[in-house]
Parts: C-alpha cells; sequence; structure tokens
C-alpha cells in the first residue's frame, strides 16, 4: 500500500509541474496571443488531463495487480476468461470519452478554418531559405531571412557559444510587421520546394507548397514579437529560416507602412563605384546569400552544388554570369527578387575577384539595373524572357559568317551550360561535340532549341532569327563537329512563326 | 501431380540435416535458417540504425553545429528512419513469423520455401543498395524518410537507388507476406481453425494482408518520383500540372498501414507472452482478433491526418480527425485485455515479461499522445515538432523493439537449446526502460515548447531538455550491445543449464512450439501434431 501511495504522491507532484510549467516555456505549448491559440491551448490542456486521468486508472491497475498478484507472493491464478459485460463497458465508456472530445474539437476547427472577412491579406512564399512577404493591399514588399549573428554562429566548427547571441536562430534580418486586433489573411506559397510557417504563439501552423495556396488566418490581441520556424523538411538549412512576427498598435503599424514606403520608393544610388570597394561589399552579401550551398570557401559540394572558383561561370562572360543570378537556373534561385542593384553588382564582382578567381573586371549597379526589370528588389516577376530584338531574317550568309557569328551567340546563351568547348558536363549537361542532337537531323535539332526540354529553356522567344541561325550553324560546324549543312535565317524566321508562343 | 509424388519418393526416408559450410546459410529453405537468416541480419542493421542515431543525437547535444554539416545531418534522419523500418522492424517479424509460424500452427515449413530464400536475399540487397547511397556523390537521400517531393527531386545521384531499393524492399515484403498468408491458410494442422491460432499467427496473417495491399501503393508512388525526375512528366510538379500533395495522399496511404505493420504482429507476441508468466488465459481471444481486424481495416480509411496542415478542406480535416480517433477504441480493447489477463494472474517477471509489462505501459503512453494528435486543431501546433517524434518513438521503441526483445528471450532457449543469463537479461532491461524514457520522454516537452523536427541546430532555450534527450539516447545506444552479447552468449551454451521443452512452467497449454524437444530439430511437425493446446483462446 505504502508503493502505492507513493506513486500517487509521483503522479501528483507531475500535474502539478505540468500546470504551472507553461510560464517557463519549456515543458508546454504555449498559450499564445490570439482568440485562437488560447482556444487550442485550453483544448490541449483538457485532452491532456483526460488522458493523464485515464493513464493513472489503467497503469494504477496493472501496478496494483502487479504488486499483488504475483506468484512470489503466493498468488494462485485464477483461470476467468471472456466476459461480455466488461468488453462493453470498456467499449462504450471509451466512445463516450471520444465523442466529448470531438465536440470541442470540432468547434476548434471551424474556427480555425474561417478566414471571412479579413482586414488585410499578406502573401508568404517560402524560399529554400527564407521568408518573403508581400502586403497585398500596401505594395510592401521584403525577403525575410536569419540575422548575420546567428548566422555566424551556425557554421559549423564556428567556436562561437549560441548563448552569446540573443535569440539564437529565432531571429531574423526584417520580421513581418503586423498590426493588433485585426483580422490578417495570409496566403501560402512556395518558389522551390515544401516549407511550413509556424508561430507557435498565434496558434497554427500551415505548409506553403509550391504552385498551390493555402489559407490561414490571425488577429494577434497584445503587441510584441512572436518567433517561430520553419517545421517543414525543405533541404540543408531548413533549421535556419526563422520567422518573426513584430504585432504593433494601429498607429504605430501605420507609421512603419509609411517609413517602409518611404525607404522603398527612394531607391539605392547606383552611382560607380571603385572595384575593390564592390569586391569588399560584395563579401558580406555573398557570405549571407550564397555560402550556404557554393560553401563560404566558394569551393561547392560535388553533386551538389557547382564550385563558384575556377567556375566558367564566373570566369565566363560576365553579362552571362549576371543573367544567370538574376534569373536562377534548377535549384538556384533568381536572385534578380532578392537582391538590388547595388547588392548584385558587388557580389557578382566579388565571385570574380576572390575566392580564388582574379578575373579582374566588374560590373557597375547601373549595368545591373538595365538587366533587371523595373523596381529592383520588388518586381512581381523576375523571370520575364528578355524579348528578341527585331532584326532584318532575310539577310542571306555563307556558312563561314554563321559560324563566326554564332560563336558569340553560343558563348552567351550555352556556354555556360553545354562548356566553351562543347563537352558539358558529365551527368548533369549533354556534350556538344559529337553529339546525337548536333550531328542528326537539322529540324529536329531546331525544334529543341526553340522548345527547350528537361533544363534547357526554350529558345524561341529569347534569340532573333539571325542569332538563331547562326548558333545552330555554329554547333554543328564547330566544337568538334563537321556536318556541314547550315540553315539561312529567313526559314528560322518562318518556323518562329509557326512556334507557338509560350 | 504424379511426377511431383515420384520426386518426392526418391528423397523419402532419408531425414537430411542442414547442408554443411556455408552454402547452408545462401541456398537454404528451411524456414528456421531463414528465420535465423532474417532475425541476425535485422540486429545487424538495428545497430547500423542505431549508430546513424547516435550521430544524430551526438549533434543535438548542445546548441551549434559541432559534428557534422546539416545536409549530413539530413541524410542521417532520413536513412536512420528507413533502415530500422526496413532493415530492422519489418524483417524481425518476418524472421519470428518464420521461425515461430510453422511450429505454432503444426506445419512442417512454410507453403512455398525457395521463394522464402528469395525474399531474405532481396531483402539483403535492397538495403545494401540503400546504404551504398552513403557513399555516393551528393550523398544519400535527405528529404526524410517520408521522400516528399520536390524537395527529394534534389537528390543527387542517389534517387534511382534509393527508388529502385524500396521495389526490391516491396518485392521481398510482398512476396514474404504471400508467403506467410499462404501458410497459415493451407498448412495449419487438423483441429487448428482460425479461432484456435495462436494471436501471433492471427496477427501475421492480417499484417500479411496489409503488406500485400501497401507494398505496390508506395511501389508506385516512388516510380512516379523517378519519372518526374529522368522522364519529364509532372505528377508531382504543379508547373506541368501535377500536385505535391498528391505524392503524399500515396505515400500515407502505404505509411499508415505500414506504421500498423511493425505494430500488429508486436501486439501477437505480447499476447503470446503475457498469458504464460500470469500463469493465466489471455483475457479476451475472439476481441483481440477482432481488435486486430478491425484496427487493420481503420488503418485504410486514415491516412490524412499526417497531412492535417498541407491545407486540407475542411471536410477533410473533420473526417480524418473522426475516423483517427476511433483507432482508440480498439487499441484500448486491447490494452484493457492484457490488464485484465494479468489480474489475479500468479505472476512472475523474467525478462520476457518485463519487456512485455514495459511494452503495455510504454505503448499506451504512444497511443495517448497519438489521441492528443488525431485532434486536427492541436495537430496544428504538435505537427512536425518532437512531440511527433517523441510519440513515433514511443510506438516503436519500446513497443515494436521492446516486443522483440521479449521474443528474443522468450524463443532462445527453445531455438538454441540453452538458457540465456536471466541476470545480464534483467541488467539490460531495467538500462533500457530507465533510459529510454530519458532519451525520449524530454522530447514532449521540446515540441510542445516549439522545437521542430529535422533540424541540426536549435535555439538555447531547447539545450537542456537536448542535453538530457541524448544521455539517455547514449545510455540506451550502448545498453543494446548487452543484448548483443547475451544473444552471442546464449547460442554458445549460456548458462549450461539444460532446458526442458517446455522452457518456461506450463508453456506447452499455451504454444504447440513447446510441445517440440529443446533444440528445436532441424526438422520438425513432419507428421502433424494431434493435440492442439487451446488455453490461449
Amino acid at each position: 500500500m505504502k508503493k502505492t501511495k507513493r506513486l500517487f504522491a509521483c503522479l501528483t507532484l507531475m500535474a502539478f509541474s505540468l500546470s504551472t510549467a507553461h510560464a517557463d516555456y519549456t515543458l508546454n505549448l504555449m498559450k499564445g496571443s490570439t482568440k485562437i491559440s488560447n482556444d487550442v491551448y485550453d483544448l490541449h490542456m483538457l485532452i491532456l488531463w483526460i488522458c493523464v486521468f485515464i493513464g493513472a486508472a489503467v497503469f494504477g491497475v496493472m501496478f496494483y495487480s502487479m504488486y499483488h498478484h504475483r506468484k512470489s507472493r503466493g498468488h494462485k491464478a485464477e483461470q476467468f476468461h471472456e466476459n461480455t459485460t466488461v468488453e462493453i463497458i470498456w467499449t462504450v465508456i471509451p466512445t463516450l470519452i471520444l465523442i466529448a472530445m470531438a465536440i470541442p474539437a470540432t468547434k476548434t476547427m471551424l474556427e480555425l478554418d474561417d478566414v471571412k472577412d479579413a482586414q488585410m491579406s499578406i502573401k508568404v512564399t517560402g524560399w529554400q531559405w527564407k521568408w518573403e512577404y508581400d502586403y497585398l493591399d500596401k505594395g510592401i514588399h521584403f525577403f525575410s531571412s536569419l540575422d548575420d549573428a546567428s548566422n555566424q554562429v551556425r557554421q559549423v566548427g564556428s567556436g562561437i557559444d549560441p548563448r552569446s547571441v540573443p535569440n539564437y536562430l529565432l531571429n531574423v534580418d526584417k520580421p513581418l510587421v503586423v498590426p493588433v486586433k485585426t483580422k490578417i489573411r495570409f496566403l501560402f506559397t512556395a518558389a522551390d520546394v515544401i516549407h511550413s510557417w509556424w508561430v507557435p504563439e498565434l496558434g497554427w501552423k500551415k505548409d506553403a507548397i509550391p504552385g498551390f495556396i493555402n489559407e490561414a488566418w490571425t488577429s494577434v490581441d497584445k503587441p510584441g514579437t512572436y518567433r517561430g520556424q520553419c517545421t517543414e523538411l525543405c533541404g540543408k538549412d531548413h533549421a535556419f529560416m526563422p520567422i518573426v512576427v513584430v504585432a504593433k498598435e494601429q498607429a504605430d503599424y501605420d507609421a512603419w507602412v509609411q517609413k517602409t514606403k518611404d525607404e522603398m520608393a527612394q531607391g539605392s544610388d547606383l552611382s560607380d563605384q571603385k572595384q575593390d570597394d564592390l569586391v569588399a561589399k560584395g563579401a558580406a552579401i555573398y557570405v549571407k546569400n550564397c555560402a550556404s550551398c557554393h560553401l563560404p570557401g566558394g569551393e561547392g559540394v560535388p553533386g551538389a552544388f557547382p564550385a563558384i572558383t575556377k567556375s566558367s561561370v564566373v570566369t565566363g562572360d560576365i553579362n552571362v554570369q549576371a543573367n544567370l543570378i538574376l534569373n536562377g537556373k534548377g535549384m538556384m534561385p533568381a536572385f534578380g527578387k532578392m537582391l538590388n542593384a547595388v547588392e548584385l553588382a558587388q557580389v557578382i564582382t566579388y565571385t570574380r575577384n576572390a575566392l580564388g578567381n582574379a578575373v579582374g573586371d566588374e560590373i557597375q549597379p547601373k549595368a545591373i539595373k538595365v538587366l533587371l526589370p523595373e523596381g529592383s528588389g520588388t518586381i512581381a516577376s523576375a523571370k520575364e524572357p528578355v524579348k528578341a530584338e527585331t532584326v532584318d531574317a532575310s539577310v542571306k550568309l555563307s556558312l563561314d559568317e554563321l559560324v563566326a557569328k554564332g560563336e558569340a551567340v553560343y558563348t552567351t546563351n550555352c556556354a555556360g551550360c553545354h562548356q566553351e568547348d562543347g563537352a558539358g558536363l558529365a551527368g548533369t549537361f549533354p556534350a556538344i561535340t559529337a553529339s546525337a542532337v548536333a550531328k542528326g537531323d537539322m529540324t529536329k535539332q531546331i525544334d529543341l532549341v526553340m522548345k527547350g526540354k528537361g533544363m534547357m529553356p526554350g529558345f524561341a522567344t529569347t534569340l532573333n532569327a539571325v542569332d538563331f541561325a547562326a548558333v545552330v550553324t555554329y554547333t554543328r560546324n564547330a566544337l568538334g563537329n563537321k556536318v556541314g549543312d547550315f540553315i539561312q535565317p529567313a526559314e528560322i524566321q518562318s518556323l518562329l512563326a509557326k512556334a507557338p508562343k509560350d | 501431380m504424379a511426377a511431383v509424388a515420384e520426386h518426392d519418393h526418391d528423397h523419402e526416408h532419408h531425414d537430411h540435416g542442414p547442408a554443411k559450410g556455408i552454402l547452408r546459410w545462401i541456398v537454404t529453405t528451411n524456414h528456421k535458417d531463414i528465420g535465423t537468416l532474417y532475425l541476425v541480419f535485422a540486429l545487424a542493421m538495428f545497430f547500423v540504425g542505431g549508430s546513424m542515431a547516435m550521430i544524430i543525437r551526438a549533434e543535438l547535444f548542445e546548441p551549434g553545429m559541432q559534428f557534422v554539416e546539416p545536409q549530413f545531418f539530413n541524410s542521417m534522419t532520413t536513412m536512420h528512419a528507413l533502415v530500422m523500418v526496413f532493415g530492422a522492424v519489418m524483417p524481425a517479424f518476418v524472421g519470428l513469423a518464420n521461425w515461430m509460424i510453422p511450429m505454432m500452427i503444426g506445419a512442417p515449413d512454410m507453403a512455398l520455401p525457395r521463394m522464402n530464400n528469395m525474399s531474405f536475399w532481396l531483402l539483403v540487397a535492397g538495403v545494401l543498395m540503400l546504404a551504398s547511397t552513403l557513399f555516393m556523390e551528393g550523398g544519400a537521400p535527405a528529404g526524410g524518410w517520408t521522400l516528399y517531393p520536390p524537395l527529394v527531386l534534389q537528390t543527387g545521384a542517389a534517387l534511382p537507388f534509393a527508388v529502385f531499393s524500396v521495389h526490391l524492399l516491396g518485392i521481398s515484403s510482398i512476396m514474404g507476406a504471400i508467403n506467410i498468408v499462404s501458410t497459415i491458410f493451407n498448412m495449419r494442422a487438423p483441429g487448428m481453425t482460425l479461432m484456435k491460432m495462436p494471436l501471433f499467427v492471427w496477427t501475421w496473417l492480417i499484417t500479411g494482408f496489409l503488406l500485400i495491399a501497401i507494398m505496390p501503393v508506395f511501389a508506385g508512388g516512388v516510380t512516379m518520383l523517378l519519372t518526374d525526375k529522368f522522364f519529364n512528366t509532372s505528377f508531382f510538379d504543379a508547373a506541368g500540372g501535377g500536385d505535391p500533395v498528391l505524392y503524399q495522399h500515396i505515400f500515407w496511404f502505404f505509411g499508415h498501414p505500414e506504421v500498423y505493420v511493425m505494430i500488429l504482429p508486436t501486439f501477437g507476441v505480447a499476447s503470446t507472452i503475457i498469458p504464460v508468466f500470469a500463469r493465466k488465459p489471455l483475457f479476451g481471444y475472439s476481441s483481440m482478433v477482432y481488435a486486430t481486424a478491425s484496427i487493420a481495416f481503420l488503418s485504410f480509411i486514415v491516412w490524412a491526418h499526417h497531412m492535417f496542415t498541407v491545407g486540407l478542406p475542411i471536410a477533410g480535416e473533420l473526417y480524418f480527425m473522426y475516423s483517427t480517433m476511433l483507432i482508440a477504441i480498439p487499441t484500448g480493447v486491447k490494452v484493457f485485455n492484457w490488464t485484465a489477463t494479468m489480474w489475479k494472474g500468479s505472476m512472475t517477471f523474467e525478462t520476457p515479461m518485463l519487456f512485455s509489462i514495459a511494452f503495455v505501459v510504454l505503448f499506451t503512453m504512444g497511443g495517448l499522445t497519438g489521441l492528443m494528435m488525431s485532434l486536427a486543431p492541436l495537430d496544428f501546433q504538435y505537427h512536425d515538432t518532437y512531440f511527433i517524434v517523441a510519440h513515433f518513438h514511443y510506438t516503436l521503441v519500446p513497443a515494436s523493439v521492446f516486443i522483440l526483445m521479449a521474443a528474443g528471450y522468450y524463443w532462445l532457449p527453445k531455438w538454441t537449446g540453452h538458457m540465456y543469463n536471466e541476470k545480464i537479461g534483467q541488467l539490460h532491461f531495467w538500462l533500457s526502460a530507465i533510459s529510454v524514457n530519458i532519451l525520449f520522454f524530454p522530447q514532449h516537452f521540446l515540441g510542445l515548447a516549439g522545437m521542430p523536427r529535422r533540424i541540426p541546430d536549435y535555439a538555447v532555450q531547447f539545450a537542456d531538455w537536448n542535453m538530457i534527450s541524448s544521455i539517455g539516447g547514449f545510455i540506451f545506444g550502448a545498453s543494446q550491445l548487452l543484448f548483443l552479447y547475451i544473444v552471442i552468449d546464449t547460442i554458445r551454451g549460456g548458462t549450461g543449464e539444460k532446458v526442458t521443452d517446455e522452457v518456461w512452467e506450463d508453456a506447452a497449454k499455451h504454444g504447440l512450439e513447446w510441445t517440440l524437444p529443446s533444440p528445436v530439430p532441424y526438422h520438425t511437425f513432419a507428421t502433424p501434431p494431434t493435440l492442439i493446446p487451446t488455453e490461449h483462446i
């Protein structure tokens, strides 16, 4: 009897510590700062207590039996089994408990799902590995990523004590600012893989899925800073894309909106900078935006992320590199959306003159600005293809003229993947040299280049007829190929006219 | 038929033992040999998957990144799960089925012995291929064992190998399941009606049907990943008209019954062991059978409770919430049954019984947290946090793994003819039972406090519980070496004590296997037994 008593005391103590623990944050769910999160918390506590009660009852019977009905105490086994009454009782009682649980759960679920009558909307886009926020009715737009202090500490073997950083891994450069006591509708989507947006004190999480829009809502009661994290595994830096929501009183919020709009309208200073300055400032931008994949030393990860050091893209034509960084490719996101012209110029110049590269050239913010569509850093979509300029397609060119012209076109448009010498990259980009496509039926090759395939983009809208004819002819009569045929711009023009536009 | 009969006649009357040398293990069609192969392989994979868990817990011992790159950490969480599920727990139960089902139903061997051999070696091939991805360019799969697209499509050279290894493992499981089902339906001794079968046989019969139903679905799902990656399809790519969430529906239609594949045979073993050591018949045999069948049925209609936050329509959220809650009823029936079986028994607490009791207690805790997360609005908080990690580890480690340990201690004397060292066995139990709770109980707190799962580094307020959890993990990992020692020691002679045929007091009343000599001869029940024990009913 003494043992059962002690057990009971132990359980009471455990239960007591649970009910008082929410204050110090580490044992239980947070009550949070919205009505929903409070409802969820209350429901959680209700179910938790029911479970503790069921557990205590079942285990109590078991431990009583284990103590008293043991052979060493001389207890003789009774041989009873099957008792319909008992079996009906222990089926019906749980059913009733479940119904009692389902009623409040259904109520909270319906409440959670009701996004009607929202006063404002914010679109949240998950990226590998940062969040993008669009205030749909305010025109405010920015990216939010892990703060620099945490980012330094979290590098493998940094040796810095995470406790020295306030809010380690739960702090961002630009938090999401919202007004209190306002019903806000969130729209979730993602740019690459699935992410999930969770701030525990708002009471829910919601997946951000590429190609789909999910909805959720909140209305924050008190001003304050609320922190959360991505909760759907989204690649190597899944742990490093926190969420910070700052809730402000309406007046403070309005002031923030005004200030942010002013900053955005002002834009950045696009005047030319010295190469050394560009490189110096580019280093920090590299660490923040590029180093997590291409690594701080630029060596990349074989098989996953290409090296920057001695890369043919970085040491090749600067405009090709700029285009790739602005528009993205494969897993690499389009940075034309995330960085402004100055930052892009700095980081591009940095990669060409550091990390084991010494190309010696530079690109100025103004040159980037030309490549960027209107309003750098805040544009809705940077992936608008560059429109082919109109040219006179009726010119007749010889094979040699086409090959000569094609070389430049190839360097700008194809060499980034298929390499300058046409050898491609084994396993990723097919070779042009001795390729069955470049040596086979020309109409099939033209069709492929126009429409693209897999990772390869279609060039129907990006190349004009002359360049198109030149580059096709070039691939068939250079880079180790010698097919001997060629095509005139006029023929391409007529094929382009037939090709579907996007 | 005549030809077969004549061929059989040639071999009649010489009861040949096992082939000599290493070839015995490669070409064997004997259910006991194949059972041993499965069990040894599963134990080896338990240590491989366990080492990966040790790497995970070492990195999480303190905040900050100390030992591994985040990408490798993700590979470890992914491979730990895949190896433990497909390499350790499932094969271990197939091994038990191979060893015990023919002996429990009075059959001379499995119904399809050659296919039995093939399904084992396909398993080895599949797991080796999966393990080989660790050494490939771009690393092993790192998108989680659920292999969700689009993330998993970013895997390097490993993706096609991972997909093909899933195919191999699937074929192996289906063949194993077909073999078990056909053995149970066709090879029972006269008088062994379905409702007189031991519960372990019943639970495996139901599990066999689950496997046959779900493995092709999973194989189909991963094949769609393969074609999305290499053949320009867009099943899961919204840009091509597909849907990434479609994969999750396919996966969990497989995945939810899959977790019951790992727990139903566990129920069967517990229902076999507890009555023997309580010296009482199982309280409700038929209600246990019906509860198992209900759980199996429900497992097919609850899958989207793994997906409450993907943006299901409200009707879907509510339907999957209600159907999931229903599982608590048959599961409750099981727990109450085990408790009632112990009630007014005459219990002794040898190692198999200790592990079985720990299973009932700790599995119930995992079940109760499962009930909490069945409530959709609560799952909006719990989902993808350490609360979930704690929940499913409670239903897998101190449940499935503990019962596998219990089964090992329970049947090792029968298999080897030697008694294991009870003292070391109990030491193994207490170390495991205490450390497993130090390992997983704090993870409930971490999850509720806001720590997401599958992260290599965390905010400092999670530091204390993570350190405690890691310490528990290291003790638990090291304790399992004791089990390895006991198994080897028992095979080599154990305590030296000659065990009886029954091994455990009055065990022969509970199962046919205890009517056979210890150690079990290479061939058993060449003629079917005449008396069927019905004490378990």
